[in-house]
Formats: C-alpha cells, structure tokens, sequence
C-alpha cells in the first residue's frame, strides 16, 4: 500500500516535471535557421569554393604543381620578363577542397572561399576559368574577398 | 409538416455547423503543428500565409485532389461508410454545444446524454474502418480503438454524470446556468472529476499518451493506413472536431461555458475552450505513449473506482 501510494506521488510528479520541461521549450527561441533567407554564416577557415584574385597572381604555377587531383590548370603570355594570366580553369568536379593551393600560393592570390552553395544542373558548369568572375554570380551573390 | 422556411433554417444552421468545423479543424492542425514544433524548438510551418496559417489549406486542396486508392481485398461498402460514421457524430456533436446564451442549435433536455451516446458511435467508424480495409495493421488498431474506447467510457461517462448530480439536469444550458458565478472545478470533488473526465477524454479521442489505436512504430497509422485522399481528411477532421467537442464539453461543464465577465460569451467559451485543447497539446507532445495492458489496467484499476468513489460522495454531498 505505502509502496503504490509512493509510486502514484513520484509518478504524478515526474508528469509535472515533464510538463514544466516543454512549457519552457515552448517560450524558448527557436533555434531553426529559415534556410534560403537566413543562411549560416560560414568560419574563415572554411574550404568552400576556389576562389581567385587575379591581380596578385605571379603566375607561378605552384598551385597547378601541388594539386593532388590535377583540377586546376594554366595558361599565360609572357611579354619580356612579365608573365600574365591568359586562363586560370578550375574544374570543380575534381577538385577535393583539400586547401593545398592556398596553403602553396606565395602572393594568397588564390583562396579558398566561403562559398558552399556549389551544386549546378549542368555538368559544364562545373568547368570554370576563374579569370571570368562573372561566373560566380550563377552560384552566389556573394563576391570574393 | 416541415415548412419551406423550416428547411432553409436547416440548412442555413447545417451550413454554418459544418463551416464552423471546417475552420476550427484546419486552425486545430494548424495550431498542433504550431504548438509542437514550438515545443521542440522548431518554427513550424511558416511559408504558406502568415507563419504557416493558411498550411491546412494547402494540405486540404492536395488531398481533394489526390486518388481515391481502394485496396483489391477491402470490403468495398464498410470501407466506403466508415470516415462517414467518424464524422457524422463529430457533426451532429455541435447541436447541444451551447456557444453563448442564445447560441446553441437545440438546447436538449437529454442535452450530456446525447454527447455520451454520440461520443461511442465514433469506436463503430473506426472499428469499421479497420476490419473493411483487410490489413492486419489496420485490424489491430480498429481492434485497440473499440477496446479502448469501451473502457474508458465508463469513467467519462461517470465523471459527466457527477456533474449533472450537481446541476440536476441533463440540458447543457442549464449546466451552464448551474455554475453562475462559481465554477464546477472549484468543487474539489469537481476537480477530481474534471481529472478523471481529461484522461478519458484523452483515451476517447486517442490522442498521445493514449494513441496505441494508431501507433506510428507498431502499427503504421493503425485504422487509417490504407486510406487515402480525401477519406483519410475526414478522418483528420473527425479526430481535430472530437478534440474540439471534447474540449468544449469541459469547458460548458467544469469551467462555466460561455460565463464570464466583460466579453460576450461566445469569446469567453472559446477562450476556455481553446485553452483546453492547448493543455491537450502540451500533454500530447510531452508524454510517451502507454503500453496497451497499462492502458486497460489503467482505465479498469484506477478510473473507474476513482469516479465510483467520486460519484458516491457527490451523492453523499447532495443529500446531506
């Protein structure tokens, strides 16, 4: 009898315990981020896409060198001892995001940006000279920095 | 004989009733997805009208126009009736329900015993809709829901009885007048019958904790797996407008109906009505579901001696 009786009292009391629990939660904030509207803002050291700023690139080859799937490639013009950059393709679909070419790249011409909405309907896409900066409008607004 | 204008009068009370339901069940679906997922730190619906409001239209227009699926072994005339006999009685719920002072369709004199017998015509829909589908799962669940709601009725339908001891009548408005100026539930026998009737009330409609008629991990969606379109609406809408009549026969019975000062009194019913529903809310995404055998033992071994009891000190009050 005492034991029933205790077990009606803790269990009554667990109830309202947990009742008290969600009625916190429902005053809560939400912690949902409104996706397409409101976005998560990405840390620095996020390997989005690669990103160019072609006015520091010495045209060293470095990047094309330390590549370990070969998704970038070179093209210059070399007018007396200047080199400049002719194309600078990147090709997405092999590029693993491993940062190397940053870490390599001597002027930080090339970087990896925040950029992480990369998905495209067409496969050419993915194939894109970075000197045409146009092109990164079709994945996002955002411009490199 | 039935005049021209006696129809019209029907059919204008028909068409409000089952306006008034349609609303009341898409805000209900609404307002649950709401409360749920605010409870779970969601937003909820939010893209569809102002944070979401207009979501149950949307879901209803998709289901108007979604196929009719019968399956090739369903007993095709129990399985066509059975969403009918679900909401039929929901409907025919809201003739007694006194709104405001004036506001009620037909003020029965038989007014609590006619929502008892109404509220046990529901378990026949769903039972029919169980055993016309011919799924097992769906067996199962039409099975649980007769068992259980046969159960639980006995304390609903005592705890409700408690009340009416009280008020000596059956007719909800003179309930309703019973309590002027001071609330059934202040009675603490009252209270403990309004306890008792919540539970029930819960267990009749098979909301959580007590939804083991249509448990998602054991049996799909329980009675109404295999319905699809708008058959399986009208079940949606029988179950949000049971939660409303349930919540709204609490509300007339143990918290003073539409009574109450400054506002008119349909506003004040359904400020008490609505808030019951939320508190129903808050149970139902608060609580696991029981297991089927504490569910009967529940109902069999604590409510029914508990409003027994209940129902012999009521009477015991009464005459001394």
């Amino acid at each position: 009898m005492i034991k029933l009786a205790k077990n009606f009292v803790v269990g009554t009391w667990s109830l309202i315990k947990g009742l008290a629990v969600t009625i916190k939660y429902f005053f809560r904030p939400t912690v949902t981020l409104q996706y397409p509207t409101e976005k998560q803002p990405m840390s620095e050291c996020y390997r989005g896409l690669v990103g160019l700023r072609p006015e520091k690139c010495i045209v060293c080859y470095q990047c094309v060198k330390i590549c370990p799937t070969a998704c970038l490639a070179i093209t210059h013009k070399q007018e007396d001892k200047k080199k400049t950059l002719e194309t600078f393709k990147y090709n997405m679909e092999l590029c693993c995001f491993c940062g190397l070419c940053q870490q390599v790249c001597p002027t930080s011409a090339i970087i990896m940006t925040n950029i992480y909405e990369i998905s495209v309907y067409d496969r050419k896409k993915l194939d894109i000279n970075l000197l045409d900066m146009k092109k990164y409008d079709e994945w996002t607004n955002t411009t490199i920095k | 004989m039935l005049s021209i204008l006696d129809i019209i009068w029907v059919l204008v009370i028909g068409i409000i009733v089952l306006g008034f339901i349609a609303v009341s069940a898409m805000f209900l679906i609404w307002w649950e997805r709401k409360v749920s997922a605010h409870i779970q730190s969601r937003y909820g619906p939010m893209r569809v009208g102002w944070h979401g409001v207009l979501q149950s239209v949307a879901d209803a227009v998709k289901l108007l126009l979604k196929e009719n699926i019968v399956p090739a072994g369903a007993d095709k005339l129990v399985w066509w009736l059975a969403p009918f006999i679900v909401v039929v009685p929901s409907v025919m719920a809201f003739v007694v329900i006194p709104f405001g002072k004036n506001l009620i369709v037909k003020d029965l004199n038989v007014g609590a015993l006619y929502l008892m017998a109404l509220s046990s015509v529901c378990v026949i829909g769903i039972f029919m809709a169980g055993w016309g589908s011919n799924n097992k799962y769906s067996l199962i669940g039409g099975m649980r829901s007769a068992a259980q709601i046969i159960s639980y009725e006995i304390p609903l339908i005592l705890s409700m009885i408690i009340v009416s001891m009280q008020a000596s009548s059956l007719s909800m408005q003179k309930i309703v007048a019973a309590q002027a100026g001071y609330w059934n539930i202040l009675h603490p026998n009252m209270a403990l019958a309004f306890i008792v009737y919540i539970i029930s009330a819960t267990a009749e409609v098979n909301r959580v904790p007590f939804d083991i008629p249509e448990a998602e991990s054991e049996l799909v969606a329980g009675f109404h797996t295999e319905y699809s379109g708008m058959k399986f609406a009208m079940f949606f809408i029988g179950e949000y407008t049971n939660l409303f009549i349930i919540s709204a026969i609490a509300a007339t019975l143990f918290f003073g109906g539409w009574q109450g000062p400054v506002l008119p009194g349909a506003v004040w019913f359904l400020i008490k009505t609505y808030g019951i529903v939320f508190v129903l809310m808050w149970v139902r995404w608060t609580f696991p579901r029981l297991r089927v055998d504490q569910l009967m033992g529940f109902a069999w071994k604590v409510l029914t001696p508990v409003s027994f009891f209940n129902l012999a000190v009521t009477g015991w009050l009464l005459l001394k």
